[in-house]
């Protein structure tokens, strides 16, 4: 890339206590004498804010190969639901194992081997990227995982090969996703985070500060791998801690762009505001460090541009929507309130067409239980300009959406 | 070290959070005999929310966060999240309360306003908004959730929010539809005239939305803002105006109204008068201006 995609860790990681203390004190100051926020402020001057340049022309230029999305089967999306597939809120392993294989099949008209044959090989390092936000209520279903890996080592994939992965390796472990529970199967989080020292609650920073300041999940990130946008990042150390980064880089883990060599995404089937957080956005937030900066500016935007990225655009060859539970507002927070048992899972190479259809059964659903949605085409905006980059085929007309009973 | 030369900005605003943390009392380990602290109390300040809500802290900020304790308790394999969200004042607190129940359904023997069932308890008193999780939906412990609920809000302060609510015109008015906004995220789900903060709520002004019926089943829904001027008010509206969504088209206007047409093929009206901007969306037909 021509862009410098990166720049001595200690300038950006120099965060003095005073430049924290200063930034806290204009947030403070402006609660304790009635003054708008600093968001307000900058809201009220930008009523029509536009987007942030990023660097995604650099990278839809970089040519395409034979895995890239939308995988070999743009525009279809298998959806495939089994009343028996949740009995008192668990999931039922041999049920949902069936509905694996036959979802699998339906997307392939192939068996699980010969799908396997066409998506993977014997010798791929593996990795399941997982959801495991909202644990045990809405986190992706260990269930689940555990038929792919079975799908996996059936066709020939040592589970060493195999990993499940997430962006905080303390999330996984609360999802359930632990050595003694996945014995020889990888279990990285692309960072660690100090939840105490992030909240407050310990002057102890040695758990996610070295010795010369930087992140100690610093390393895990590649420097030559990042998705700019220029926005700017809090310089605080709480910010540092959860992020890793504050500059204009996100950079993405070293995992996908030098381990991994094909990647199945696990997503869970619920909305964030009044749009999706499913299959693009698991990746999109979940690929990078340094997130909290783009949310406001860039929000959806990033789930699209994200996957261009050759490390996910090349390597993703199958996503997986646990939908056996689902939650239809209150997102991306795990709300129990709008939980619901849906015993559906959604199966796709092309991640774009799987988001604009579970976003409209999504909609359907929020309509059907009272919610108050808004329908404006930009909250699917997004996934069109998926497409736009050849990333996903997402037109009415040109998705097929197959629906299966089992 | 701390540096020697702290700006009285920054001492008060550590009496401030100070003062403001002591206003909440944990519950204790046993506040239900067996249930005990299963990890140490977490705080989340300013944008540090971020940490705990990866892609839902905007609304919060919005409406006015200040700050998030988060307490664990166990017992055996029970475990209950207590999360008590402070924000900056009643209406605020209100305004995520609303966001967040839905239909709002009160568990009987809570005195407090509250929501919920046997999985979650959405609680709002004075500035907090608070949410009692359990996760594995057992109903068996609703009644150590109530008592957690009870202890938790028992010392706190009990000012009632503003009355933005008043706004509305109550005639046809549905029951439980009525919520309010603050900016560009709160009005996200209800409808969008445009980029960013079009009606320049500028996270400090608060507007009241709620669903319409009449007796002929006719539906709408009814956006009132009280601006702090008709200055202001007239501004908001020229902002609008001028920066009206690509996929709204205007049908007819004035020097203090306008109406339009949406993607939907569904009518809108936009009015400013006496410092109040007063708008209808969701119209089957096209309505007259004023």
């Amino acid at each position: 890339m021509a862009k410098p995609q990166y720049q001595s860790m200690n300038t950006r990681l120099h965060v003095g206590r005073r430049d924290f203390l200063k930034t806290t004190s204009i947030v403070g100051a402006g609660l304790v004498l009635g003054t708008p926020t600093l968001m307000a402020q900058d809201a009220a001057q930008k009523s029509a804010p536009e987007k942030p340049r990023t660097n995604i022309d650099e990278i839809a230029a970089i040519p395409r190969t034979e895995t890239s999305l939308p995988g070999p089967f743009p525009g279809k999306v298998v959806q495939i639901t089994d009343e028996k597939a949740m009995v008192d809120d668990k999931p039922q392993a041999e049920v949902v194992s069936r509905m694996f294989e036959a979802g699998l099949n339906r997307l392939t008209g192939k068996t699980a081997t010969e799908s396997f044959d066409m998506l993977l090989s014997k010798d791929d390092v593996i990795g399941i990227k997982v959801n495991p936000v909202g644990a045990g209520l809405i986190s992706t279903r260990l269930e689940l995982v555990d038929a792919i890996i079975a799908w996996l080592e059936a066709n020939g994939v040592v589970r060493g090969n195999i990993i499940i992965w997430d962006r905080f390796d303390s999330m996984l472990t609360d999802a359930g996703f632990t050595a003694d529970r996945y014995p020889g199967i990888g279990l990285e989080g692309l960072q660690t985070m100090d939840e105490s020292a992030a909240a407050g609650e310990s002057e102890d920073d040695s758990r996610w500060l070295d010795a010369d300041g930087n992140h100690v999940s610093a390393g895990l990130f590649d420097p030559e791998v990042s998705y700019w946008a220029d926005v700017e990042a809090p310089k605080d150390k709480p910010y540092l801690n959860q992020h890793v980064f504050n500059g204009k880089d996100s950079y993405f883990g070293k995992l996908l762009t030098q381990k991994l060599t094909k990647i199945i995404n696990v997503p869970v089937f619920k909305n964030t505001g009044n749009g999706i957080s499913i299959a693009t956005k698991n990746l999109g937030y979940g690929a990078i460090c340094n997130t909290g900066r783009l949310h406001r500016p860039l929000f959806f935007d990033v789930c699209t541009e994200v996957l261009a990225f050759p490390c996910i655009r090349d390597k993703l060859v199958l996503n997986v929507v646990d939908g056996l539970r689902g939650q239809y507002d209150g997102g991306p927070m795990p709300s129990a309130e709008f939980t619901y048992t849906y015993n559906t899972l959604f199966f796709a190479t092309d991640p774009f067409a799987l988001d604009m259809v579970c976003h409209d059964l999504m909609v359907e659903k929020r309509k059907s239980m009272g919610i108050k949605v808004n329908e404006h085409p930009m909250f699917t905006e997004y996934l069109k300009y998926g497409q736009k980059l050849g990333l996903g085929v997402v037109g009415k007309d040109e998705i097929q959406h197959v629906q299966v009973q089992g | 070290m701390w540096p020697r030369t702290i700006s009285a900005g920054v001492v008060l605003l550590f009496v401030c959070f100070s003062f403001a943390a002591a206003e909440v009392d944990i519950p204790p380990d046993n506040f239900v005999e067996g249930w005990q602290k299963s990890e140490d109390l977490l705080r989340f300040v300013g944008h540090d929310l971020y940490g705990h809500i990866d892609g839902g802290a905007e609304l919060f900020h919005e409406f006015g966060f200040e700050q998030l304790l988060v307490q664990r308790y166990a017992q055996g394999d029970n475990e209950i999240d207590l999360e008590i969200y402070q924000m900056t004042e009643p209406t605020a607190a209100l305004g995520i309360y609303l966001m967040k129940c839905g239909t709002e359904k009160p568990l009987p023997g809570l005195e407090m306003r509250n929501s919920g069932g046997a999985s979650q308890i959405l609680l709002l008193k004075d500035r907090f908004f608070i949410q009692l999780n359990n996760f594995l939906g057992d109903s068996t412990l609703i009644p150590a959730m109530t008592t957690l609920a009870r202890q938790v809000t028992a010392g706190l302060p009990d000012r009632q929010p503003l009355v933005v609510m008043d706004g509305l015109p109550p005639e046809g008015l549905m029951s439980g539809s009525a919520r309010i906004i603050r900016g560009p995220y709160g009005l996200q789900p209800i409808y969008t005239f445009g980029k960013g903060d079009i009606l320049q709520l500028d996270g400090r002004i608060f507007g009241a939305v709620g669903d319409y019926e009449t007796e002929a089943g006719e539906t709408w829904t009814t956006i009132v803002i009280p601006y702090p001027s008709p200055k202001n008010a007239r501004a908001a509206f020229a902002n609008l105006t001028a920066n009206l969504d690509d996929y709204l088209t205007v049908t007819d206007r004035n020097d203090s109204a306008f109406t339009f047409q949406d993607y939907r093929s569904k009518f809108g009206l936009v009015r400013v008068r006496d410092g109040v901007l007063d708008i209808r969306i969701d119209l089957a037909a096209q309505p007259a201006l004023p």
